[in-house]
């Protein structure tokens, strides 16, 4: 199976980085079947970029303020958007996973451990302590999802 | 005082909103986009190397890294006093080029063109991309997703990386192209003429053929007379890449023409107290509050503003096109905001008729893409036309290039005036006496914002990012009477 672990977020903007963290922590411990990468894309770019595997994994942070900060949850598409929300120039992921089925693209089965961001606003190149301290979590739930891919639900704490 | 906010986006707690505020008779009286904004991002930059900007910038926004990117370096070339050698010259313009068509493709098709091509009427449901490819045939979306694809390979083959490239250097680029990769450009390129020609005719018959939605352009609700903003090269013609500053008037007549490195003299930004946003204007016609015309020194900066600002288009086919367009819509300059959208197909001919002549240039694929920068660095500001609205970066650093202070005007920024002014105008299109709002509304708000295509500090795409809508109409006591959601959860 064609795997991949895509990490997002923007690495100068505060808890944004924790996808791309995680990614890091990743290295090395993968299958090696198993690529590993990280980008900056939502939307249709991002569906671009999902294009020709199976399965991914996508690490982002998510703002909800419903949750404590280094939260992390496993969540399928459909469970939340994503997109660049500070600009009308993108379509969610929802949106571009669409028009993928309408145009009869191949789309991997898709999974998103998210973890909850405290500080997305200012730039800053260090993750808050809660998100931070999240990372080591979030990574094993990649590793479990890898392992064992058709189980994705709940959250670690 | 009544008021209604429209809370666009929710993942921004707090930060993102319109505005919409009542007078006691129930009237508009303002409206005010205050938007989302990432914070200290010149700080953050202060005490670092300068030459590392292009690559720190071009992470501020995941929608035109490109355009950062290209502008910081050109910041670059000025602070080390480094002018870029002739072959770095076109290969920049080129990859910018590429960047630009790529973009506007997007910005047609997925995100303003639903509210033509499906139609402003339509249910909000289907006037996404998924409309729009229900409208006008399931082959079109394969060709949109060809030409982003093809775009983004370019860009990637060329700056180095596929999102962020890490290329420009003050006096250059790292590294220049070979004549077989100039020769894949080359035929890319024409593959992208034939598409943007595609698009303005589907834009021809879809929305031109539609008496409805060329009155809907030329209505009054989305007119406003600002001054018109763009980078005109030596013969007064759209440039992207490099060119110096033009602004007309309202009736297309010069009232200015710099070099970017003189932007301080000529614009100045007010500070409002109800937003921590800037709005910048004509210093020279000076601040009158957020209104349009001749006294007033808002100005707009945006792809209709381009055309308005030049004397027309470099390239033949987008020459004619600019005809048209202003033959149509009654002459030069045109005001109609929703006009924007086909002056960004205009654009998109030019971008990609531009692609086709540089990497038709042999010269593009010259090795010599560098020169070595030997003085010591001081001040310097770099300026590109980004898609929505032209980007200016300013760095000021010490003898050893350390950055002392630095200085962003997003292409965005320079269109916030006009962007409250349209949103003013299309609710008092719809609000009468305190009447209920509806949903046409949010419709006629979104429509107004949407063509100026804006980009709000959206480098973070954090979870979840959609873009709702939230309408809390208030009363003079702060009570709230109505509220109207739409994609909240």
């Amino acid at each position: 199976m064609k795997t991949l672990v895509l990490g997002l977020g923007n690495p100068l903007l505060g808890d944004d980085a924790v996808g791309l963290r995680v990614a890091a922590s990743l290295r090395g411990r993968l299958p090696p079947d198993v690529e590993l990468d990280e980008d900056y894309c939502g939307g249709l770019r991002l569906m671009e970029r999902l294009a020709g595997y199976e399965h991914v994994v996508i690490v982002d942070a998510l703002v909800t303020g419903a949750h404590p900060p280094g939260l992390v949850l496993c969540l399928r598409p459909g469970e939340v958007e994503t997109q660049h929300s500070g600009s009308t120039h993108d379509v969610s992921l929802s949106d571009a996973l669409r028009l993928a089925a309408a145009l009869g693209l191949p789309m991997p089965r898709l999974d998103l451990v998210v973890i909850e961001a405290g500080q997305v606003l200012e730039f800053d190149e260090h993750l808050t302590p809660a998100v931070e301290a999240a990372v080591p979590r979030a990574a094993r739930m990649v590793l479990e999802l890898v392992a064992a891919p058709p189980k994705c639900a709940g959250a670690a704490a | 005082m009544n008021r209604i906010t429209i809370d666009p986006v929710t993942r921004l707690e707090g930060h993102g909103k319109i505005e919409i505020l009542l007078d006691p008779e129930g009237e508009v009286q303002n409206a005010y986009f205050q938007i989302p904004e990432l914070r200290g991002f010149e700080r953050f930059c202060v005490g670092r190397l300068a030459e590392d900007m292009p690559n720190l910038t071009d992470r501020i926004c995941g929608v035109c890294p490109e355009a950062h990117h290209l502008a910081a370096t050109k910041a670059l070339d000025e602070l080390f006093h480094a002018e870029p050698t002739p072959a770095a010259k076109k290969l920049r313009e080129l990859f910018y080029s590429i960047f630009f068509a790529t973009d506007h493709t997007t910005h047609f098709y997925a995100l303003g063109g639903p509210d033509f091509i499906v139609g402003p009427d339509a249910p909000k449901a289907e006037r996404n991309i998924l409309g729009v490819i229900k409208k006008v045939g399931m082959d079109v979306a394969g060709k949109v997703l060809k030409m982003r694809r093809d775009g983004h390979d370019l860009i990637a083959k060329i700056g180095g990386r596929r999102v962020q490239p890490n290329w420009g250097l003050p006096g250059g680029v790292s590294r220049g192209i070979t004549d077989e990769l100039r020769q894949e450009i080359l035929a890319r390129g024409r593959e992208a003429v034939e598409f943007a020609r595609f698009s303005l005719k589907a834009f021809d018959d879809i929305v031109l053929g539609n008496p409805g939605y060329v009155e809907l352009i030329k209505s009054e609700g989305f007119t406003h007379r600002c001054y018109s903003m763009g980078t005109v090269d030596e013969k007064g013609r759209v440039n992207f890449y490099d060119g110096l500053i033009r602004v007309v008037d309202q009736d297309g007549q010069e009232v200015l023409k710099y070099h970017p490195r003189e932007y301080l003299s000529h614009i100045a930004e007010r500070v409002e107290p109800w937003t921590y946003l800037k709005f910048p204007y004509l210093k020279k016609v000076g601040w009158k509050g957020l209104v349009d015309g001749k006294d007033s020194g808002v100005y707009r900066a945006t792809p209709l503003s381009r055309l308005n600002a030049a004397s027309g288009m470099a390239t033949p086919l987008a020459q004619e096109e600019y005809e048209r367009l202003y033959a149509t819509l009654g002459g030069k300059p045109v005001h109609h905001t929703l006009a924007t959208h086909w002056a960004r197909l205009v654009e998109l001919l030019y971008a990609t008729e531009r692609w086709v002549e540089l990497a038709s240039d042999p010269e593009v694929a010259h090795p010599n893409v560098r020169q070595v920068p030997t003085a010591t660095p001081t001040e310097g500001v770099g300026c590109v036309e980004a898609p929505r609205g032209t980007l200016t970066h300013h760095y000021w650093t010490d003898e050893r290039g350390v950055l002392t202070k630095v200085n962003l005007v997003v292409g965005t920024t320079n269109n916030y005036a006009p962007i409250a002014l349209s949103v003013k105008k299309a609710a008092q299109a719809l609000i009468h006496k305190g009447t209920v709002v509806t949903d046409g509304l949010l419709d006629r708000v979104e429509m107004a914002f949407r063509a100026y295509d804006p980009c709000f500090g959206c480098a973070t795409h954090a979870l979840p990012g959609q873009m709702p809508l939230e309408v809390t109409v208030r009363a003079a006591d702060g009570v709230v009477v109505e509220r109207l959601a739409r994609g909240l959860r």
